[in-house]
């Protein structure tokens, strides 16, 4: 059991990405790199910044702290929302792109991008979700 | 009686609404007016009957009350069977009958927690509740069915009470969503977008007490509170010679305007969306209470495009909204020209809008028109039956013009009817229905031109006379304890006048009194060829999933330059079976409306800012590629799942 969005955390998603997914068919070989800013994550309402880039399908970076120079890495989409809602894509209550259409994260980025991944990146939660998280 | 007795009706509950607003002329529910909740509202009661009967809920002190709340005055009985032959009453008898059985260790105590305790505190003890059996009359008019969250509902007074909600709702982090009169929700929880437009948990923010209206007649304008359904606004325009650019009565105008920008067939002249909003109150996700008229906010008009602007929740609570009237003039008068093939009703409905003629115009459809004006489902099939087969009527150019507009009409087309004929249609549906394959109809469709023959020919008279329109000739096969009633209500003008039925529009819930429906359509450039081609994408799929499906009406923006289409789905909500099928056919329709260039699906139009028509519509879309829509299914998948699931 790890900490959502620990360093062991994401130690493992790496790892999970990297031996279980396909980078051309899970991952359709996407171009991006999204920061996911969580707001008001417990016990001291911090945010917390959680990269990633692929290039050509591969997992280039993959980390996650509260270090301003996460947000500076200027991401091509950045998803800003409440940790309430983060647990419920990374658990798997919800996908990414219902709590963007529920209004419940902001995506900024360019839009028509983003549709070309949304399905990757559905992919890539449905794998991280298997981590034993603790949230 | 049982509530399995009932369970064919309350399952059907289509939450129209109408039952919540005086539309008849006589009173509503006093329970529901005094408690507010949709328990208390006939509407509620078929809700919990169905979700007691079928083990969604159980019976709490609530129930008690609301049943006990329940004088069975009949009322209700009034306004739904206007509009659906349904009759709460017996609802309400079979609740009543159910609470009898009841032992007393049966009936579960709700404990106030925190969240409800400080509801209370901001609005009041009786406005707000935790009460799993008054949450359980939302479901399926803002709560999805077999929802497990957990909820509340609060019926604020005052903008400042919206935003303590908000604060608390944000301190909880707990979701919250407005509701009016539930009307969107009725039709949308029935389908995929369900999840998307519904609350999954979280307060339950109902608007329906915030009424206040003020009409100034000087700057024709109005101000409401979003407790304001269209009919009420309409009725407060109308003791000033005003009319209001509303939609369906039971909507209320805040949410439509949040909504949908307001559709409505006086477009051509009153516009959409921001054409008719001068200033709005409204309060963002942090509580912050903003106006349209304030310099450093946020651009409320802002809305995306595209595939990924999808959204059906509000981003904005509107507590208040000041809307354009507009005056209505002396010599307003109803033309109809009826067409047999759809082009031939574009083309003239196209030149009128070019030429600005016409306040209300719009293209109707054999089904909107013979389901709208038929006082019951079976006579509307009925009707629609001899339009189609026998007059050859399938669709009508429907303008409300002038006396100027109305000559340039009438040399403009051959064939037109008036508010004489469509008094008589109204008051002799149930005979014409009752003339189903009888000879005089033979006689007319053996006619080389049937429509000329019956609306401007020798046949005219007969027709007419055949019809025998009258109050009592009309509700004859009714429930014999309401014949009374609604000969008189027929005999009121208001109900057979075709400007009233326009501007108050109490007659299109009746499109969902025997199976539910779905809007499908959307914005368009005006011209026939896009228009046609629309109609095909919404077609195609509905066959090819077994869909009832039918054009509905057209109207018009900017001289024509744009067209407003809505195409209907309709399906039995209860079936399954059906519902998978709905759902395939709206994915489907999506994928072939967004390969047309210009086109913007009404489901795309949805909350999106205050719907200033320059950022939604404009620039038009380029149709999607053959990539593009791929990466659409899979936006759906992701979304919704596979088909398999949905
Ligand atoms: C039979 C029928 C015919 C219709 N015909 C038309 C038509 O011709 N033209 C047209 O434009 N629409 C039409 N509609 C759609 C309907 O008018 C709109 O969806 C309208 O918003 C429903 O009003 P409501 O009060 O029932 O809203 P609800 O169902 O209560 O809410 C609709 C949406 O608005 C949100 N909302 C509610 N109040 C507010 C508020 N104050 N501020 C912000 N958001 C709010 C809700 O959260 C929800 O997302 C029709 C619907 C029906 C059932
Ligand atoms: S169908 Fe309409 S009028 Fe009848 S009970 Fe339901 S909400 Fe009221």
């Amino acid at each position: 059991m790890v900490k959502y969005l620990s360093t062991e955390w994401a130690e493992q998603a790496k790892k999970k990405i990297l031996t279980e997914l396909d980078k051309a068919k899970d991952l359709k070989n996407m171009n991006a790199s999204l920061l996911n800013v969580v707001q008001n994550v417990p016990p001291d309402n911090k945010t917390v910044y959680f990269y990633f880039k692929f290039v050509d399908g591969n997992l280039e970076e993959l980390i996650t702290g509260s270090d301003e120079s996460i947000k500076q890495k200027n991401a091509e989409f950045t998803i800003t929302g409440d940790y309430t809602t983060f647990v419920k894509i990374s658990d798997g209550t919800t996908s990414s792109a219902m709590a963007l259409l529920k209004g419940r994260v902001k995506l900024a980025g360019n839009k028509m991008k983003a549709l070309t991944i949304t399905k990757p990146i559905d992919t890539f939660n449905a794998c991280i979700k298997k981590i034993e998280t603790e949230y | 009686m049982k509530l399995t007795d009932v369970l064919e009706t309350t399952k059907r509950e289509p939450h129209c609404g109408l039952c919540k607003i005086d539309f008849l002329g006589t009173g509503v529910c006093a329970a529901g007016k005094k408690h507010g909740f949709v328990a208390y509202w006939p509407e509620g009661r078929m809700e919990l009957a169905r979700a007691l009967a079928e083990n969604e809920v159980e019976p709490s002190e609530a129930l008690i009350d609301i049943v006990n709340s329940c004088n069975m005055c009949g009322i209700c009985d009034r306004q739904c069977y206007f509009i659906t032959q349904r009759r709460p009453t017996k609802a309400q008898q079979a609740l009543k009958d159910y609470v009898q059985t009841l032992k007393p260790n049966m009936i579960k105590h709700t404990p106030e927690d925190e969240i409800v305790k400080d509801l209370r505190s901001i609005v009041g003890k009786d406005w707000a509740t935790n009460d799993p059996i008054i949450i359980a009359s939302y479901l399926r008019s803002i709560i999805k069915q077999k929802s497990s969250g957990q909820y509340y509902v609060v019926m604020p007074n005052t903008t400042e009470e919206i935003v303590e909600i908000i604060k608390l709702a944000n301190k909880h982090k707990i979701p919250y969503l407005p509701r009016g009169n539930g009307t969107f929700f009725g039709v949308v929880l029935q389908t995929l977008l369900a999840e998307p437009s519904s609350i999954e948990q979280g307060i339950v923010i109902d608007l329906w007490r915030m009424k206040d209206i003020d009409v100034d007649p000087e700057s024709i304008t109005a101000t409401i509170g979003p407790g304001v359904t269209s009919f009420e606004l309409q009725k407060a325009a109308k003791t000033h010679k005003l009319r209001a650019n509303v939609a369906e009565a039971e909507s209320c105008v805040c949410a439509n305007a949040q909504n949908l920008g307001i559709i409505t067939t006086w477009s051509n002249t009153y516009g959409w969306g921001t054409d008719n909003f001068i200033d709005a109150e409204f309060i963002d996700s942090t509580g912050a209470i903003q106006h349209l008229s304030d310099k450093d906010i946020p651009n409320p008009y802002a809305s995306e495009q595209g595939l990924m602007s999808l959204s059906l929740i509000p981003s904005v609570i509107i507590t208040k909204l000041t809307l354009k009237l507009h005056r209505i003039i002396e010599d307003e008068e109803p033309v109809f020209i009826p067409f047999t093939n759809l082009p031939d009703a574009l083309d003239l409905a196209y030149n009128l809008a070019r030429r600005n003629i016409g306040i209300s115009l719009a293209v109707l459809s054999r089904k909107y028109l013979t389901e709208f004006i038929s006082p019951t489902h079976e006579i509307a099939e009925d009707f629609n039956y001899i339009a189609e087969k026998y007059l050859k009527l399938n669709y009508v150019v429907d303008v409300i013009c002038d006396k100027y507009g109305k000559k340039i009409i009438e040399e403009m087309a051959e064939i037109t009817f008036g508010q004489t004929m469509l008094k008589s249609l109204i008051l002799g549906s149930s005979k014409l229905a009752s003339m189903k394959d009888s000879s005089i109809l033979k006689m007319i469709a053996e006619e080389e031109d049937p429509l000329k023959a019956v609306f401007a020919g020798p046949m005219l008279k007969h027709f007419e006379k055949g019809l025998a329109a009258s109050p009592r000739e009309l509700v004859k096969d009714f429930d014999e304890d309401l014949r009374d009633f609604f000969e008189k209500l027929y005999s009121k003008p208001e109900l057979t006048d075709s400007i009233w039925l326009h501007s108050f529009r109490i007659l299109p819930c009746r499109m969902e009194r025997k199976h539910m429906w779905m809007y499908r359509g959307g914005y368009m450039p005006g011209d026939k060829k896009t228009i046609l081609k629309v109609v095909d994408a919404l077609e195609k799929p509905a066959q090819q999933y077994h869909i009832d499906g039918a054009f509905g009406f057209l109207s018009y923006l900017e001289r024509g330059k744009l067209a407003h289409l809505e195409y209907d789905y309709y399906y039995d909500h209860t079936d399954p079976d059906a519902r998978k099928r709905v759902n395939k056919a709206i994915v489907e329709s999506w994928r072939q409306q967004f390969a047309i260039p210009g086109v913007t699906p009404l489901e795309f139009i949805c909350s999106k800012g205050l719907h200033r028509k320059e950022h939604i519509i404009y620039p038009l879309p380029a149709g999607l590629s053959e990539e593009e829509l791929g990466h659409f299914e899979e936006l759906i998948e992701t979304l919704f799942g596979g088909e398999d699931t949905w």
